[in-house]
Formats: structure tokens, sequence, C-alpha cells
């Protein structure tokens, strides 16, 4: 199985890579343009519809720092196309260098299964769970700069703060009681 | 004017969109340049009003009323449900078969057939044939309320239909195979709302693309990415789904369907459920997909990746054979089919 392996390739001078996962293949387009915009160091993108990546990119790929799952609540496809994707990463990504995206949470045809499933993914893997709009320029600006802050810290790029510092901080956590039904 | 023309023409007038009013009045002609002049169009009741009072004047016929009638429908074929008919089987001279031999031919079968129906039939410029029949029986005047429209591409074996009712059917397809030198005519299995589009589609009437080696052109297309530091992994899959699908359905503007009926008389599969699975009888379902734009819709499914490449004959069939009724059948232990499914 090819998985994606963390600390195989060498690093580059003050720049950061990040991979961004989604299946519908919409928000990562803007979040990119987005994101390629910071001056302070260098951003390179990786757009990728699923895991495994294909093997034809391996030699040109440089070194993934962080991962990005997008998860857009309203399709039950996003959801099972990550779940499948997972498999596909090295387990030394889990310590801080992965995180995940959901987009769509405010809508009404979301399920509440849904949504505590994706809670219960994230925290049984350490990892931090953002919750982003991805319709308006603003909703976009603000994903951007909360991945970025990730970003650098995965990236080595700020002194004294390892990216497993960092998820230990951030990561998700679901209430004791998530599997009790909610009086809605 | 006699009472049923004057319906008739109420009705027409009513139905006509205050937009088109002004354009297929002009188109008819029949109104003088006074009673034109005074016609104002941006009222829409006392248009009306006013029209009728000039067809009453004019002392227009039934006829007159039912030209303008054929002429709204020509020019907004895209209402009613349409359905598609073949003619199979040509004798040796159904190649040269000209307008008039057909226009007399098919009227004097008609009447032959039914007593007291009227039979119109115009060429439009874009080489159909259209027929408006109205139909009457041995006790009453033929009822224009309800006309029957046929549209035949000559030296085409494709006919299409809409008001039709189950009853005057087997009428029509009589006159038609005579008058068209065809052995029989069969159901096509395609129907729509929109005329053009079932036609563009049996006829294949659209941008078609072609199996290529070199795709090029394709992906010079999806150049939304011209950031360096921006990389997509899957851009070769993405290329090829999107040029499956273009094979497929097509390119351009796709005819617009609006549904496609699957009838399904396959015995149950599931291993999880064996009660069901255990009955001896076909599970009966129809399963149906609708949309503004069917064509349209699955293309983009098969490009985004949510239908898996390469396409199902399910879908594929109805560009590739001009349909969207299927009816699907378990095929015995048959080597030669693959697919487990046989369409009648």
């Amino acid at each position: 199985m090819s998985l994606l392996k963390p600390f195989s390739k060498l690093p580059c001078l003050n720049s950061a890579n990040i991979l961004l996962v989604e299946s519908d293949e919409e928000f990562q387009q803007s979040l990119a343009d987005a994101l390629v915009d910071e001056t302070d160091f260098t951003v390179n993108v990786r757009l990728a519809k699923s895991l495994p990546l294909p093997v034809e990119n391996e030699e040109s790929r440089p070194r993934i720092d962080l991962v990005v799952f997008i998860i857009n609540l309203t399709s039950e496809l996003s959801f099972q196309s990550t779940e499948a994707s997972l498999k596909y990463l090295d387990p030394g990504y889990f310590l801080g260098k992965v995180c995940f995206m959901a987009t769509n949470a405010r809508n009404a045809s979301v399920p509440t299964e849904r949504l505590d499933a994706v809670r219960k993914l994230a925290a049984s893997l350490h990892c931090p769970l953002l919750f982003a709009e991805d319709q308006t320029p603003d909703g976009v600006a603000n994903a951007t700069e909360r991945l970025l802050t990730i970003l650098k810290v995965a990236a080595g790029l700020v002194p004294m703060a390892t990216p497993l510092y960092l998820s230990n901080l951030t990561r998700c956590t679901v209430p004791l009681d998530i599997d009790q039904p909610s009086f809605d | 004017m006699d009472d049923p023309s004057q319906r008739l023409l109420r009705r027409l007038l009513r139905r006509i969109p205050a937009g088109n009013l002004k354009t297929t009045l002009e188109k008819w002609g029949r109104l003088t340049a006074a009673q034109w002049r005074t016609i104002d169009f941006t009222q829409t009741k006392s248009s009306i009003v006013q029209m009728l009072a000039f067809c009453a004047e004019n002392e227009f016929t039934m006829k007159h009323i039912t030209e303008l009638e054929m002429m709204y429908v020509i020019d907004n074929p895209n209402k009613g449900m349409w359905y598609a008919f073949q003619l199979i089987d040509p004798e040796a001279d159904s190649q040269s078969l000209e307008l008039t031999q057909f226009k007399e031919q098919f009227k004097s079968h008609l009447c032959e057939l039914v007593r007291n129906v009227s039979v119109k039939i115009k060429k439009h410029t874009d080489e159909a044939v259209w027929i408006r029949i109205a139909w009457g029986d041995s006790y009453s005047r033929p009822n224009h309320l309800k006309p029957t429209y046929i549209v035949h591409h000559l030296q085409t074996p494709y006919v299409f239909v809409t008001g039709l009712s189950p009853k005057q059917r087997p009428l029509v397809s009589q006159a038609l195979v005579l008058s068209s030198r065809y052995h029989a005519i069969k159901a096509a299995n395609l129907s729509g709302r929109n005329l053009t589009a079932i036609r563009d589609l049996l006829m294949k009437q659209y941008q078609q693309v072609f199996p290529t080696r070199f795709p090029s052109p394709l992906s010079e297309r999806n150049q939304s990415v011209s950031n360096p530091q921006i990389e997509r992994e899957h851009a070769g899959h993405k290329e090829n789904r999107l040029q499956m699908a273009s094979e497929t359905f097509g390119d351009g503007m796709l005819p617009q369907l609006q549904s496609s009926v699957y009838k399904l008389e396959t015995k149950f599969r599931d291993r999880a459920n064996q009660t069901m699975t255990e009955r001896e009888e076909p599970f009966k379902c129809v399963v149906k997909f609708a949309s503004t734009n069917l064509l349209e819709s699955l293309k983009l499914c098969v490009s985004s990746g949510i239908a898996s490449t390469p396409v199902t004959p399910l879908l594929s069939s109805i560009p590739l054979k001009g349909r969207n009724y299927f009816v699907i059948t378990d095929n015995g232990p048959a080597p030669s089919s693959q697919m487990p499914l046989s369409q009648n």
C-alpha cells in the first residue's frame, strides 16, 4: 500500500506544503487561492480528491507538512471518501500533521449523526476539527487564517512549538454524553 | 363567426403569452392595417376582446383560427408531452417519398378510417412536416379544442406526436405507415416536453465528441489553476473522466431531457436480506431520474466522479440509443451477454 509518509523527504527553506483532500473538489480551489497569498513564507498547495495519491507524482511531490481533510457535512459520500482515504496515511501524520475541516455545518439538512460521527472520528485520531463557511469570501479568509496558524507550526516555522504540542491543545474532544439523545 | 370558432379563438388568445402575441399575429397577417393599429398590446384582456371583435368583423372561420394555432405551436413546440415513434421496415421507394405524395396519401388514408376528421398539413422551413388533426366521429364535428400534432421528417424514420389518445393511436399509425411506405411503426421509448430536444437526441444533432488519443484541447479548457504554487494531484484522472463524460453524452448544449425511467423486473438481490432474495418472482420496481436538464446532470455525475467510469450502459444508452424508457429483465444464463440486463 502506498502510504504517504511525513518525514521521508527533506524540507525546503522557508516554505510549507499543505495537502487539501476533498471529495467534492470545490472548496479546495478557493482555499488554495487564498492560501498562496501568504507572504511571510511560501505556501505550496496540493489538491487531491482522495488518497492514495497517484504514483506518477511521487518524484515531484515535496514533503507534505499538513494534510487537511475537507468534509462536506451535507454529503455522505464526502464522509465515506474521507474515511477510506485515512487508511493511506502513515501513522506519523497523526501526531499533529492532520486536520479536519467541516463545511455546511449550519445547513438544516445535515443529520446530527453525521456531525457526531465526524467529531468522534477527529477525536479518536487526536486531530483538530475546524468548521468553515465556504460560500462567502469572509468565510474563506477566516478558514485560511486558521489553517495557516496550524500550518506554520506543522512546518516547523514557529520556534518552540511542535505540531504534537499544538495538537494536544487543539484536538477535538467529544463530550461524554454524545451518544445520549439531545433535547431539540 | 360561429360559436366553436369563437371558443377556440378565445382559448388560443389566452394561451399565447403576451410577449408572443404580437409576433404571432404579425406572422399570421390576416388583420387589416387599421385593425392592427388599434390593438393595444400592453393590456391583455382588452386586446382579447378587440381581437374577437375584429375576427367577427373579418368573418374568420375555423380554418383561419386553426391556422393561427398551428403557426403558434410550430414556433413554440416545447410545450406538452411529445412522444417519439419510429417507422420500421422500409419499402424500396420510401427514401424517395415526395411531400405532395405524402400529404395526399396521409389525408386520404386518415379520412377513410375516420369520418369527420379535420387534417391540416404544413411544411416547415427545416424540412419537417407538421400535421394537425382534430378528431370527430360519425356523430359529432371535429373537436378542435384537443388537436393532435404530428411532426415527421421525410426521409427519416422518425415521427413525433403530441396530444394523441390511445384510441386514436392505431388510426394514426396505419395512416402514417401506408402513406410513408414503411411496413410498421413502433414506439421509440422516448418522450419529453421539448420537441427540439428529443428530435436532436434521436437524430444526433448535438455536438458529438469522438474518442481521441491525444485529448489536449480538453486539458487546456481546465486551466483555472495557473498559479505554480498550486498543484493538482489527480489532474490526469479528472481529464480522463471529463473526456469519458464528453464522449458518452456529447459537448456544448445538450438536448433538454426531463426524465428517464427504468422499469426493473429483476430478481431481488441482497445478501443481507434472505427472505426477499429467496422469492422466485421478479421484484418489480420503477426508478425515475428527473431533472431540468437530465443529460447535463448525468454528464456532471460522470465528470465529477459520482458515477463510476467507464459509464454504465444504463446511462450511456440514453444518448446512444436515443431513448429514455427502459425495461430491464434478468437474462437467463446466456454466455453471450455479460451484463444481466436486456432492453426491450
